[in-house]
């Protein structure tokens, strides 16, 4: 499933990958069901419904497992062209194909067969018409014009239906990852327009620390603003995390403590930008700011041999302040299937926690950055 | 002019101070980091005007507004938010006057020279604002409020056991005591549904201090509630609902 979605990002070509097993399969399905619609189609039924329906499978099988493989070597090629170059030329390709199977099958297969069967007649009864019309140029000719006929239209709709599939997943993505880029850029509004009251009110009474938050505003912005895709290093997160956090610091006074446990981090392993950023700030606003007496927000982790695991644990407040402030999972669900995305099965969000605490457990595989 | 600043972000306020001193638009004469503290501190120093934000935790500014109406001399009511689209819509519709942070300074002296206090009008939409917040969710008040002797008494609704109606007027009992409120019965079981039901047609009981049901001297089945030695009565039809609430909640039984 990565592959393919990685394959997907990599070209940007209509047609699925044949390489891929899956693909492979479904070519040899569709090729199976087409052979029994072509041994069924006839009025009038043959007596050799087996040995028909065993041909015309071997045939088409031939045909799509050769075009098939031709469009996964020649994918890289294909890419360079253009999904509408790109189409005529596998359209073209899965044509040539069929005719030069339909050549093999004509002298390999049909001409022995029918010499055998040429012969038998003669031999048992000489005195019958030998069935000799089969055998002639006509209906070589006519032989080859049905297979390029059934292989032209079965083509032409199959690649119809991959444009279609194409442009619905393209939409797809590109709807996803608007939704994704909506999401992330939504530092809240009010947090905005607290930090820059916080900074009116240092200015006149601290500029150092009015400088330090806007210094720590513009790059939590910064971060925010990027792009969505480039993935950061732990370091960068946490430091992210730390901005963020020295900002409420201000705003709340005392009522907010954090704690750091972050030296057993690799600095250098990578995730997605801003998914520790998001929980931060999901506790400060459940777990703090609603909370008259304040807490605390501590943000831990380490690794083992299975991988790397952040929690971000923040203290509740009590029953009653609680219920003022419906949690949303939103910006939760968000950083999971962005964790998804990027790291496969392999990483998790966890929550666990009881009447006093909270706590978000990342869990994600070591991946050094490669740059 | 007696001001007092409500907000509990401590850079807020000593932002707050500093341009009402520069403007010399007043004398602050005390702040507050929350809705409770807001609420003893206009009793003690009788403000004219309440320098009020809307998002704190807790009791948020709108309650606080809603308790201050209820007082003897109300004083003049100035909200302040950073950013609630949800409350200001309606702040705005009612035409009751706000200023938004960073604050600037001639919006402050002008809110500061024709602040008045919150007409009826006012108070009734703010109320309705109330009912719904952003989640979607109703919000309740977190305090009930009410003057003894010309003093505003708030009550936290946690402490609640029940409310009775008798007579004329609204009863709610805790455990030191109980204060007669202004609200109906038929309000309160609206607003506060979630955490009290009706047991009777005179009364609403506290959910969570429900501890069983019995019958009195009489005959009558009653609640019996933590906290109080006083007794609900039951009507027969709503018998069941605070069964249903034992059983669930895993307490005693009869």
């Amino acid at each position: 499933m990565q592959d393919r979605v990685a394959k997907l990002s990599e070209d940007d070509l209509f047609l699925p990958d044949f390489c891929d097993m899956g693909t492979v399969f479904t070519v040899v399905v569709v090729g199976a069901l087409l052979a029994f619609i072509l041994v069924l189609s006839p009025v009038v039924s043959t007596t050799h419904w087996w040995r028909d329906l065993a041909l015309n499978s071997l045939f088409i099988q031939w045909v799509a497992l050769s075009s098939a493989g031709l469009l996964c070597s020649g994918r890289r090629w294909l890419s360079t062209l253009g999904n509408a170059r790109a189409g005529i030329a596998a359209y073209g390709l899965i044509l040539l194909v069929s005719l030069l199977c339909s050549e093999a099958a004509y002298w390999l297969v049909a001409r022995p067969v029918m010499d055998v069967e040429h012969f038998i007649a003669q031999a048992g009864n000489s005195d019958l018409v030998p069935r000799s019309v089969p055998m002639g140029t006509m209906w070589h000719l006519e032989f080859l014009a049905k297979n390029l006929s059934i292989t032209a239209i079965v083509a032409a709709v199959a690649l119809r239906y991959f444009y279609v599939q194409y442009q619905w997943r393209s939409q797809v993505q590109s709807e996803a990852k608007a939704r994704i880029q909506a999401l992330q850029s939504r530092i809240r509004p009010h947090f905005l327009f607290n930090s820059m009251n916080t900074i009116a009110s240092l200015t006149r009474t601290s500029p150092e620390l009015a400088e330090q938050v806007t210094e720590d505003l513009a790059d939590l912005f910064r971060a925010s603003l990027g792009d969505a895709s480039v993935p950061v290093t732990l370091e960068r997160e946490i430091e992210v995390c730390r901005q963020y956090l020295r900002i409420e610091e201000q705003r709340l006074g005392a009522r907010v403590s954090t704690e750091f446990e972050v030296d057993d981090l690799p600095a250098d392993a990578v995730l997605p930008g801003l998914t520790l950023q998001p929980l931060a700030e999901n506790a400060i606003y459940h777990g703090i700011e609603p909370a008259e007496h304040g807490g605390f927000v501590a943000i831990s982790g380490g690794s083992d041999d299975r991988g790397i695991v952040v929690r971000i644990t923040n203290s509740l407040p009590d029953t009653d302040a609680r219920s003022a402030r419906q949690s949303n999972k939103m910006a939760q669900e968000n950083v999971e299937q962005r964790l998804r995305a990027f790291f496969g099965v392999n990483a998790s969000l966890q929550v666990f926690g009881d009447a006093t605490e909270y706590t978000v457990e990342l869990r994600f595989p070591y991946l050094k950055d490669a740059s | 002019m007696k001001i007092i600043i409500v907000d509990d972000e401590p850079l807020a306020r000593s932002r707050l101070l500093a341009m009402i001193t520069e403007l010399d638009a007043g004398e602050v004469v005390g702040e507050a980091d929350n809705g409770g503290d807001a609420l003893r501190l206009v009793e003690q120093v009788a403000p004219d005007i309440v320098l009020l934000d809307i998002r704190m935790p807790g009791m948020d500014g709108i309650e606080v507004a809603r308790h201050l109406a209820a007082t003897l001399r109300p004083p003049a009511v100035i909200f302040t938010t950073a950013y609630d689209s949800h409350a200001l819509a309606a702040i705005e519709s009612n035409a009751v006057d706000y200023l938004l942070k960073p604050i600037r300074k001639p919006r402050l002296q002008a809110a500061l020279e024709r602040a008045t206090t919150l007409t009826r009008a006012q108070l009734a939409g703010l109320e309705a604002v109330a009912q719904e917040s952003s989640t979607g969710r109703p919000r309740t008040r977190t305090h009930i409020s009410a003057t003894l002797h010309g003093n505003l008494q708030l009550l936290p609704l946690g402490e609640i056991r029940f409310f009775r109606a008798e007579h004329k007027y609204v009863t709610a009992r805790y455990p030191e005591g109980q204060l007669i409120i202004e609200d109906t019965l038929s309000a309160l079981e609206t607003e506060f549904e979630e955490r009290f039901v009706r047991v009777h047609r005179n009364a609403l009981v506290a959910k969570a201090h429900v501890r069983g049901i019995e019958r009195d001297t009489q005959g009558h089945q009653c609640v019996r509630l933590d906290g109080v030695d006083d007794r609900v009565e039951v009507s027969r039809r709503l018998a069941p609902v605070i069964r249903r609430l034992l059983k669930s909640s895993g307490g005693g039984g009869d």
